[in-house]
């Protein structure tokens, strides 16, 4: 029983990993720029969440605070990232870690250094029985919204019109600029939209982890080795890499409990070292 | 050499001698050794990102292993009871490390190579953090004190600052110097056209492989006077966000462009994490964001900011 809970924690983890890794994901590959900003917006989600909860209530509060976060998002594009675009990946990723630690500073400083706890919602507070087996009900809660956003991505990239823009933008932005499509407009709706899921993450994650100001670290490096891992511009690629990162995070622990914390990493070393583009990876923008 | 008054290392190696006697900033001399430390470690990174191009984000895998190997071996073989041992240790441990994940990621390239190195930082991490049995987990190592060398006693702080700022010339001499040789300016080829330079006959691999293997013994050897220098060793300095800090710092003081540009940078970031962070604690917010600000302005850095012509990023 033990090892059936571990692996549908996993599932949940995976789910949440691939939901944050899918809007890393989208905005590298339309501005090729290695956002490392994508993390603290995790965090923003969060702490705003934590904010609104008491007095708006759990649905309102979940509406609201990834819609602030979608606006920082769209800051964010405005001011730092839009001045990087078409330079060297790296020299993006270190300004958007510059930004990202004076954000986690600035969270330190407003709403202090200790860790905040997250209720989970009254609809979801119980426990599943299914035989002698039980689970918790707000864990399926994540796992039902998580795959939804994920879903909800994929069905936008591949049905939508303006999707197939998006999708195009992946693997040839430049191309998809001149083709007549507004390139700039396109990155800014994407980061957005990154933003808005990983803030939306953030509040899925709040009640597990507890809210502080480190969490952004703690899923932003997992989601950027799962877009290595599974291919960039590769949405399918990006579900099994955070469902496997997910699981074996979860089963490591009964493995190498002390050593679980690495797995991520040795997982990704070895997917990068034998298949350079990951596991569904095209041609993209970071080569 | 009538002309040594022109060189900037002159002046570096000057202001580092006065350093012990200057009014306020002269009593921490245990700042101004880490700040030697960190001049040497962030050159030595310098040889990979500004002069061969490499993205190394784990070069704080070396300077740990460093600071590990050396408390390792002063506590398993201190019945030698050698001031020496330890730091030769730490630039063995170093290069070995350096070469064994050299040599697996010639090949790779960008943003693939960066991973590849900060994947391995984190199991570095991991392993000392974990690994009780031999590096003290959580609690790290502690109990090293610094013997005599040579007869001189190593226990005075200012002693040991003037043995590290031995150490830091001769690195910063010798770093110099390879960075002006052929070998130098075949690795300015590798950044500067990659396939070019495969196609002139390089084995751009092995020039790969040779340059990450001699960053990592320097950044080993500070890493071990690290571990001196404090008496301790603690897993937090193999964290991935630390090797983030010395990217930083060599990209903030110009590095891409100027050979001093790494010992801007580290002044500029031990300063503020030393003296700035006891006037306000949130001193991080400060330097992220002015980090951000100049970067954004003068994608080469400080150095960049003050040559008259930009060169044109490649």
């Amino acid at each position: 029983m033990l090892e059936l809970s571990l692996f549908c924690n996993g599932i949940v983890l995976g789910l949440v990993y691939a939901a944050v890794a899918l809007g890393f994901s989208l905005v590298l590959g339309v501005s090729g720029v290695i956002n490392f900003s994508h993390g603290i917006t995790f965090t923003f989600g969060a702490y705003f969440f934590w904010a609104m909860y008491q007095t708006l209530g759990w649905i309102p509060a979940m509406i609201l605070s990834p819609m602030f976060v979608a606006l920082i998002g769209f800051f964010v594009e405005r001011l730092i990232i839009r001045r990087v675009y078409g330079q060297d990946p790296l020299f993006g990723l270190l300004i958007t870690l510059g930004f990202a630690m004076a954000m986690e500073e600035l969270i330190r400083m407003i709403f202090g250094p200790a860790t905040h706890n997250v209720n989970a919602p009254d609809f979801a507070n119980g426990v599943i029985i299914v035989g002698d087996f039980l689970y918790s009900q707000y864990r399926v809660f994540i796992a039902v919204v998580a795959a939804v956003m994920v879903a909800a991505v994929w069905v936008f990239t591949e049905k939508s019109k303006y999707g197939s823009v998006v999708k195009g933008g992946m693997f040839n932005s430049e191309m998809v600029g001149a083709l007549g499509h507004d390139l700039y407009r396109m990155r800014l709706y994407i980061m957005v939209l990154g933003s808005f899921i990983a803030g939306l993450s953030g509040i899925l994650a709040a009640p597990i982890w507890s809210v502080k100001s480190g969490m952004g670290n703690s899923i932003l490096m997992p989601s950027f080795l799962i877009v290595l891992m599974g291919g960039l511009g590769s949405i399918p690629g990006t579900l099994i890499g955070g469902l496997l990162v997910g699981i074996c995070l979860s089963m490591g622990t009964l493995v190498a409990p002390r050593f679980v914390d690495m797995i991520p990493y040795i997982l990704m070393g070895g997917i990068v070292y034998f298949w350079p583009r990951g596991l569904m990876g095209q041609q993209n923008i970071i080569e | 050499m009538s002309k040594i008054y022109k060189d900037p290392l002159f002046w570096i190696f000057l202001g580092c001698i006065c350093y012990p006697f200057l009014p306020y900033v002269g009593n921490f001399t245990s700042l101004g050794t880490e700040l030697l430390l960190w001049f040497i470690f962030t050159l030595s990174f310098n040889l990979c990102l500004g002069q061969t191009g490499l993205p190394s984000f784990g070069h704080g895998a070396f300077y740990g292993m460093g600071t590990y190997a050396a408390a390792i071996v002063f506590l398993r073989l201190s019945a030698s009871g050698s001031f020496v041992l330890p730091i030769l240790g730490g630039i063995a441990v170093g290069a070995v490390a350096a070469a064994f994940l050299g040599w697996l990621i010639r090949e790779k390239r960008g943003v693939y190579f960066a991973m590849m190195t900060v994947a391995f930082t984190q199991v570095c991490f991991g392993i000392c953090f974990r690994w009780d049995e031999v590096t003290g987990g959580e609690a790290g190592l502690s109990g090293i004190s610094r013997l005599d060398f040579l007869g001189i006693p190593m226990r005075d702080p200012v002693t040991f600052y003037y043995f590290c700022f031995a150490v830091f010339v001769v690195c910063a001499i010798v770093i110099r110097a390879i960075s002006r040789s052929c070998f130098g300016l075949s690795l300015q080829s590798v950044r500067q056209n990659y396939i070019r330079s495969q196609y002139l006959g390089y084995n751009v691999g092995v020039y790969k492989f040779a340059v990450y293997t001699l960053s990592g013994a320097f950044a080993g050897l500070s890493g071990a006077l690290y571990c001196l220098l404090t008496q301790s060793a603690f897993a937090d300095i193999l964290d991935w966000t630390k090797s983030g800090d010395v990217v930083m710092a060599t990209l903030l003081g110009g590095g891409t462009v100027s050979f001093y540009g790494p010992i801007v940078g580290s002044l500029i970031f031990i300063i503020c994490k030393n003296l700035l962070s006891s006037l306000w604690d949130h001193w991080l917010f400060i330097y992220g964001l002015s980090f951000v600000v100049i970067l954004s302005l003068f994608p080469t850095g400080i150095m960049g900011m003050f040559r008259k012509k930009a060169k044109k990023k490649d």
